[in-house]
């Protein structure tokens, strides 16, 4: 990469962990440095909670997933806005007004002590696994890019997030996420331009192009449990997961608790309903733009660099003959491509129609040639391809222009050091106020508290990154504790939406959190095929239901528990 | 107390408001994304 592309990485790095510890101001009690003393705006709040959610999986992923898949991904999110909206009216007003520090600590006071540590115990398991994995992903692909070894890889995201993080707590990294996602969706905006600007036609046939190949298709109707990505699994499945994680996760409750009150607590989720989808689909459009660009411009045959070091060293003479056959396939689609263009620029609706056909036989040819040389990949390196998570930063290491190159991977690591920030101060948040305040030393001064919540800080970042160093060895367990995550996900939101039910009892809360998780559990191993999406419907409406059952069987009996505290 | 509810009475109506506006948006932003799918994918 070219030296000033470097500067401005390696300036931004240094300017957010200066920014950052310069905001850490009013961080000398606990209530500001988990909470910043419930000061901040709205606007900041919200520009926070939507970088939490933003990593750099977002910015090299799901870019690359726009590549070669298309649009459809943006269904997902479908389900967010309401979620947004729901939150608003139920949760968000019991957590804020109820004063508490982490979202576990309202389930004491609404039910009893062994409720909240086991939802905050969960809490904990599945996030520091899931940091190792944020940090992991980009670190991976620079390690290959730039032939750098993972453990580097992973201290340059890393090192600066914790340091900021232990340092100034939630305000550095409010602050922070929000100068970040200023550079992220400049970042996202400036490639747009960029690629519209390369790309040897109009926008109008270049989208026409990606219709053809079916990338622009966003909408699927059709009613499927095992198909996350349709209509009917974003609205219904999506809203459950984004009222889990909206409504549940400390990593993003925290941010609203800091707001000033609950009017803005409210307001700054409503940032997430209005600019996530749009700002989703920009990314995805980014890689159906890239898509487009690499219709004129030879494209690599494999996007990893390392993969295809590796596969050229060890298999030379498959690999020359799939790049021949390869070559020739992209120069005619090339061909192809551009007759689009001039048919529907100046010849009939016949001739465009004809032209658009040829062209999609043209690159059915060049994906068959693909699929051929990630197979061999796979079989020569032993790993799964992941060809996709390349696609972009090749695109923005061999195209984009000086400077811009620079401030693209600056982006993707400003987003992968905004989604570890908020969790690492999350993390250390239920560490202590959970862990250590309620069980361990209630009473204490707040420099001791301080120093305790510092250090845990620093404990987890230090966690997150060996598990990133050694994520590629550890790719199963990861898997387990991911698939482990979306057994509770959905039945922490059913504690939480019993907490609002009057008749709810202590008793019915946690007996309904181990039935919810065994049913997700069961519909997992059972019907291994359904989509994780509806694991949290089938989780919170469980809880509910068992929740109710219990409490109701608690009251008949006399054997009721104490009345829920008000909160 | 009086204060305290007319306070109530205007977060709610501002809240109200600015759910009609998230609504609009939605309505909206997936109105033109499936323009973008009708015009193209044809």
């Amino acid at each position: 990469m070219h030296p000033l592309n470097w500067a401005i990485v390696v300036g931004w790095l240094a300017y957010v962990v200066v920014h950052g510890i310069r905001r850490s101001t009013g961080t000398k009690q606990i209530e500001g440095y988990f909470l910043a003393n419930r000061s901040l705006p709205w606007w900041a709040v919200g520009l926070s909670v939507m970088a939490t959610q933003l990593s750099a999986v977002t910015m090299i992923g799901t870019t690359g997933q726009g590549a070669t898949d298309g649009m459809r991904f943006v269904q997902f999110y479908f389900g967010l806005p309401l979620a947004m909206v729901i939150l608003g009216v139920t949760l968000v007003p019991f957590l804020h007004g109820s004063g508490v520090y982490t979202a576990y600590e309202f389930l004491e006071r609404r039910f009893d002590a062994k409720t909240r540590s086991l939802t905050a115990f969960l809490f904990l398991v599945s996030r520091a696994m899931s940091c190792g994995t944020i940090i992991s992903a980009p670190a991976v692909v620079f390690s290959a890019i730039f032939g750098w070894s993972i453990a580097w890889s992973v201290a340059i995201i890393g090192v600066p997030a914790v340091l900021y993080t232990m340092i100034g707590g939630v305000q550095a990294v409010t602050w922070v996420d929000v100068k970040q996602m200023m550079l992220i969706v400049t970042a996202i905006v400036a490639v747009t331009i960029t690629l519209l600007v390369q790309i040897p036609v109009s926008p109008s046939d270049a989208l026409h192009i990606a219709g053809a190949t079916g990338r622009l298709r966003v909408f699927d109707f059709s009613f499927s449990l095992t198909n996350t990505y349709t209509f009917w699994s974003g609205v219904i499945g999506g809203t459950f997961l984004m009222l889990s994680y909206f409504g549940t996760d400390q990593s993003q409750v925290q941010r609203y608790l800091a707001a000033k009150s609950v009017d803005e607590a409210r307001s700054s989720l409503l940032i997430s309903a209005y600019w996530k989808i749009p700002l989703q689909a920009m990314v995805l459009l980014i890689g159906v733009l890239v898509f487009v660009f690499y219709q004129f411009e030879r494209p690599p045959l494999l996007f990893n660099p390392a993969h295809e070091r590796r596969v050229r060293a060890e298999q030379p003479a498959v690999y020359g003959s799939l790049e021949s056959r390869y070559a020739a396939d992209v120069a005619a689609r090339d061909v192809a491509a551009r007759a689009v263009a001039q048919a529907r620029d100046h010849g009939s609706d016949a001739d465009a129609a004809a032209a658009m056909d040829r062209y999609r036989a043209q690159q059915a040819g060049v994906d068959t040639v693909r699929t051929e040389a990630l197979a061999l990949a796979e079989r020569v390196t032993g790993q799964p391809s992941k060809d996709v998570n390349y696609i972009i930063p090749r695109y923005v290491l061999d195209h984009l222009p000086i400077g811009l190159a620079g401030l693209f991977i600056a982006a993707v690591i400003a987003a992968a050091m905004n989604a570890i920030s908020g969790e690492l101060n999350s993390l250390s948040t239920a560490t202590v106020i959970d862990f250590y305040r309620r069980w361990v030393r209630p009473v204490a001064s707040d420099e001791h508290f301080m120093i305790v919540s510092r250090a845990a800080t620093g404990l987890w970042g230090i966690f997150a990154c060996i598990i990133a160093t050694y994520a590629v060895n550890l790719g199963s367990l990861i898997e387990v504790v991911n698939r482990f995550g979306s057994f509770f996900y959905g039945s922490i939101l059913g504690v939480f939406l019993l907490s609002m039910i009057p008749r709810a009892r202590a008793s019915g809360a946690f007996v309904g959190l181990l039935a919810g998780m065994a049913a997700v559990g069961a519909v997992n191993f059972g019907a291994p095929s359904v989509s994780f999406l509806w694991h949290n419907v089938v989780g919170a409406v469980t809880v509910v239901v068992v929740g109710m059952i219990i409490s109701a069987a608690g009251r008949v009996g006399g054997g009721a528990g104490p009345t829920p505290a008000r909160v | 107390m009086g204060a305290t509810m007319s306070d109530d009475a205007s977060g709610a109506r501002r809240f109200r408001r600015t759910l009609a506006a998230v609504m609009l948006v939605q309505v909206a932003t997936l109105c033109a994304l499936w323009l973008l799918q009708w015009t193209f994918s044809a």
